[in-house]
C-alpha cells in the first residue's frame, strides 16, 4: 500500500475529517511534518489547527533527537483551542484564541513519543491530539555492554 | 485578514494551579542521619524507614487502644491528565518521605510533589516526562523518592535519574541510565548512602542484562556499575551454558527494588529479577547467576562480595528483587530474611549469605520442592511446547515486590501473601529488543484465590498468626510501636491489626485497591499514617480476578482527631 493509497482508504472510509463516518476525526490521520535544526541546536516546528478540522497540521512532527523544541502554534480555526505539551519539568499550556499565534518552548528525552492535545471541551477526541516524535539513540553510557542484538 | 493575535508563550501548568512552588528549608538529610533514622520517628527519612529495610516506627500515639478513632486528615489527588503510557496501567505504588514537616512523595507518569506533611497543600510539583511508547512490562508506576543533600532524586519511566532541589523542586541534574530502545524503564526508588545514590534497572521481560549503579549525589557521575549477569570469563559466567552462546547477554536479572544496606558490613543487599525468557529454559541451560537472588554488594566498589540464589533456572518468573530485610539474632548473629515469590521465605547470614532457615509461608507450592538445608527440586514446569502447565504459586508468587515488616518487640514479621497460581503454555520465540521476551502464553487464575496477613517468627519459622483475606494482599504492610500493622486490600480497605494476635482492629474504604508502601511520621506531636492508594500495576499477574476493580491515583493522610 502506498501513502497515497492509505490516504485515500481513510478518505473514502470518511475517517479524515470532522462529522462524517464517526463524529470526530481519527487520530493520527494527519500529515507528517519534520522539525529543522538550527545552528544553535535549538529544533524547530510549526503546527496549525485549520478551519473547521479539529487537527493540528502536521498531526505528527518528527524530531532527530531529543533536546530543546520551539514550536510555533497557529490557530487559524473560527473557534478557540489550547495546546498542553509535554516539558520536563511540567506541561506547558497555551491559550489560542480564533486567528492567534505563539510559540512553546519543550525541552524532551528521545527517543520516543509524546502526545499533546488541546485540553477544551473534547477537542482531544475530535482530533486535536497529535505527536511529537523523537529519534535517536540512548548515550552510549546508559547503553548495555552487550554485542548488537536484533531489532523487530 | 488581520495579523494573528499574539498568543504569547506557553507556560508551565503548574503555574495555573494553587501550587506555591517552595518548600520550607529543611535541615541536611546526611549518611550520618539516615543510618539512624529510627531515631527520628518523626520523620521517614529513605524508603523502607530505615536501611534495614524493617518498615517499623516507633511512633505510638496510633495504638491498639484508640487506633478505631482513626480518619483522614487530608487527601491528595495525583490527577492523570492528557495521553500517558500505560494509559490503564498506572498505579500509585509509592512510598511518602517526610522529612521535618514536608512529605516528597512520586506518582504515576513522572509526577512527584513536595507536600505538607501536616494540612496536605501542594508546596511544589516536577514532572518528567516520559514518552507513551516506552516500554512498560508491568505498567505506569514508581516506587518512590529518595532525599538527602539537600536534593530529591527520582528514577524515571524512561530510565532517567533526575536530581531536584528539595527546596523548589527545580532540576539540578539529569542522567540518563538506561537504553529505553532495549527495553528498559525506571520505576525503583533510589537509596542515598554516603555520597551515593544507588539505583537498578528494569525491564526484565525484555531480556535485558541487569544492573546496579550508583552515582555522585551532588553531579551525577556514575561511580560504578554491576551488572548482574556475568559475561564470558567472568565468575557465574559458567551457569548460562555455552560461553559462546547468546543467553548471558539478555538474561534479565534486574533490579527494580531498593537494596537494603547494612553500614557496618557496608554492604547492599539487592534482590534480582527472572531470567529471560521467563519460562523458556531450554535458551539458556544451568543455573543462571544471578538471576532470582540476593546478592550482598560492596558499597564502595560495587563488587558482588556473595550471592544466594533461591531459585536456580527459574521456569516460573519467580524474581527475588523484593526486599531483604535485616534484623539481629538474639544471640547477636547478623541476619537477612526474605519472603521470596518461590513461596518459601529465607533467613540468611548477611555476613556470608550462609542459609539459617528456609520454610514454606504460603498454604500451596507445587512447581517444586525446597528442603530445609536449602535443596532445590522443579516439579511441575513448562518444559514442552504447547503444554499448558499448572501451578503454585504464580508468576507474582507468593508474595510479589510489596513489602514486610518487622516489629521487634513481638519479633515477628509481617508478610503481605497471595495465593494465586497460573498456568503457563511454553510458546518459543526469537529475540528482538523492546519486545516482551517471555517464551511462553501466561493466563493467572481467575478464580480460587485468596490472601492474608501472616505473622511469622523468623527464629523458628511458626506462623504465630494469621489474617485471612477474600483477596490475596497485593500492598506493604506498615508495623508500629502502637502493636498496630497497617494493611491495605485490593478492595480499597485499609485495615489495621492487633501485632499479637491479627484481630482487625479498623477499616476505613478508600475507594480504590492498595499496591503501595505506607508510611507513619508526625509534625507537631500528631502521628500521621500516609496510605497511598489505585488499584494497578501489573494486576494481571497478581489479580486478574480484580482486572475490572475501579482505578484511582490518591493519597490518604490518616490520623486521630485533635479534639
Amino acid at each position: 500500500m502506498t501513502s497515497t493509497d492509505r490516504s485515500d482508504e481513510l478518505h473514502a472510509a470518511g475517517l479524515d475529517g470532522q462529522n462524517r463516518t464517526a463524529l470526530g476525526r481519527l487520530l493520527g490521520t494527519g500529515n507528517v511534518g519534520h522539525a529543522e535544526v538550527g545552528d544553535d541546536g535549538i529544533m524547530r516546528a510549526t503546527v496549525r489547527i485549520p478551519e473547521d478540522e479539529l487537527i493540528f497540521e502536521p498531526s505528527i512532527v518528527v524530531f532527530p533527537q531529543g533536546g530543546e523544541v520551539e514550536l510555533t502554534l497557529i490557530n487559524d480555526d473560527k473557534n478557540t483551542h489550547c495546546a498542553v505539551l509535554p516539558h520536563n519539568g511540567d506541561p506547558k499550556i497555551i491559550w489560542l484564541v480564533n486567528h492567534s499565534k505563539g510559540t512553546a518552548r519543550l525541552s524532551l528525552g528521545g527517543p520516543g513519543t509524546y502526545y499533546y492535545g488541546s485540553t477544551t471541551g473534547n477537542d482531544e477526541g475530535r482530533g486535536l491530539t497529535a505527536a511529537l516524535v523523537f529519534g535517536g539513540e540512548v548515550p552510549d553510557d546508559a547503553k548495555q555492554d552487550r554485542p548488537p542484538q536484533p531489532r523487530p | 485578514m488581520t495579523d494573528y493575535v499574539d498568543a504569547g508563550e506557553a507556560v508551565p501548568h503548574r503555574t495555573l494551579s494553587a501550587t506555591k512552588g517552595q518548600a520550607p528549608a529543611t535541615s541536611d538529610v546526611n549518611y550520618e542521619r539516615i543510618q539512624q533514622a529510627r531515631n527520628e520517628p518523626e520523620n521517614w527519612l529513605t524508603y523502607y524507614g530505615a536501611y534495614d529495610a524493617q518498615r517499623y516506627s516507633t511512633l505510638d500515639q496510633i495504638n491498639k487502644d484508640n487506633v478505631k478513632r482513626l480518619t483522614p486528615a487530608w487527601v491528595f489527588q495525583a490527577g492523570m491528565n492528557g495521553l500517558h503510557s500505560g494509559a490503564s496501567t498506572y498505579s500509585f505504588e509509592a512510598c511518602p518521605l517526610v522529612v521535618e514537616g514536608v512529605m516528597y512523595v512520586t506518582g504515576p507518569d513522572g509526577k512527584i510533589w513536595a507536600i505538607d506533611a501536616a494540612t496536605g497543600e501542594e508546596l511544589w510539583r516536577y514532572k518528567h516526562a516520559s514518552p507513551y511508547d516506552v516500554s512498560l512490562c508491568c505498567g505506569n508506576v514508581n516506587r518512590g523518592c529518595a532525599v538527602g543533600h539537600g536534593k530529591v532524586y527520582m528514577y524515571t519511566l524512561n530510565a532517567h535519574l533526575i536530581c531536584l532541589d528539595a527546596q523548589t523542586g527545580e532540576l539540578v541534574w539529569d542522567v540518563v541510565n538506561g537504553d529505553v530502545r532495549a527495553g528498559e524503564s525506571g520505576s525503583v526508588a533510589p537509596l542515598i548512602v554516603k555520597d551515593m545514590v544507588i539505583v537498578g534497572s528494569a525491564g526484565g521481560e525484555f531480556g535485558l542484562r541487569g544492573h546496579m549503579d550508583a552515582f555522585d549525589a551532588q553531579t551525577g557521575e556514575r561511580r560504578w556499575r554491576t551488572y548482574t549477569i556475568p559475561k564470558p570469563g567472568e565468575p557465574g559466567s559458567e551457569t548460562w551454558g555455552d560461553e559462546a552462546g547468546e543467553a548471558w547477554q539478555r538474561g534479565g536479572a534486574n533490579c527494580w527494588v531498593t537494596p537494603s544496606y547494612d553500614p557496618e558490613l557496608e554492604l547492599l543487599f539487592q534482590g534480582t529479577g527472572n531470567p529471560a525468557p521467563d519460562f523458556d529454559g531450554d535458551v539458556r541451560p544451568g543455573d543462571n547467576l544471578y538471576t532470582d537472588s540476593t546478592i550482598a554488594v560492596d558499597v564502595n566498589t560495587g563488587q558482588i562480595r556473595w550471592h544466594y540464589q533461591f531459585t536456580p533456572h527459574d521456569l516460573w518468573d519467580y524474581d527475588s528483587t523484593m526486599e531483604n530485610l535485616l534484623f539481629d539474632a538474639p544471640d547477636g548473629r547478623k541476619l537477612l530474611a526474605h519472603a521470596d515469590k518461590n513461596g518459601y521465605f529465607f533467613v540468611l547470614d548477611r555476613t556470608n549469605g550462609e542459609l539459617v532457615r528456609v520454610f514454606p509461608f504460603v498454604d500451596r507450592i507445587t512447581w517444586g520442592e525446597i528442603t530445609p538445608d536449602g535443596k532445590v527440586t522443579p516439579k511441575v514446569y513448562p518444559d514442552e511446547e504447547g503444554v499448558p502447565v499448572h501451578f503454585w504459586p504464580g508468576p507474582a508468587g507468593g508474595k510479589e515486590w510489596t513489602h514486610m515488616s518487622y516489629n521487634p518487640n513481638t519479633g515477628l514479621i509481617y508478610v503481605p501473601v497471595q495465593e494465586v497460581g497460573a498456568t503457563a503454555t511454553r510458546r518459543r520465540r526469537e529475540f528482538r529488543e523492546s519486545i516482551p521476551y517471555w517464551g511462553a502464553g501466561v493466563a493467572v487464575d481467575l478464580d480460587d484465590f485468596y490472601g492474608y496477613v501472616a505473622a511469622i517468627d523468623p527464629l523458628t519459622g511458626e506462623e504465630k498468626w494469621r489474617w485471612n483475606n477474600e483477596y490475596p494482599m497485593c500492598a506493604s504492610t506498615l508495623s508500629t510501636a502502637g502493636g498496630l500493622v497497617f494493611q491495605g486490600t485490593p478492595t480499597g480497605e485499609l485495615v489495621a491489626l492487633d501485632a499479637d494476635t491479627g484481630e482487625k482492629l479498623y477499616s476505613f474504604q478508600c475507594g480504590s485497591g492498595h499496591h503501595s508502601s505506607p508510611s507513619t511520621y508526625s509534625v507537631n506531636g500528631r502521628q500521621y499514617v500516609a496510605v497511598p492508594t489505585g488499584w494497578g500495576g501489573w494486576v494481571e499477574g497478581f489479580l486478574p480476578g480484580l482486572l475490572g476493580a475501579s482505578a484511582g491515583d490518591a493519597l490518604f493522610v490518616f490520623a486521630l482527631p485533635e479534639s
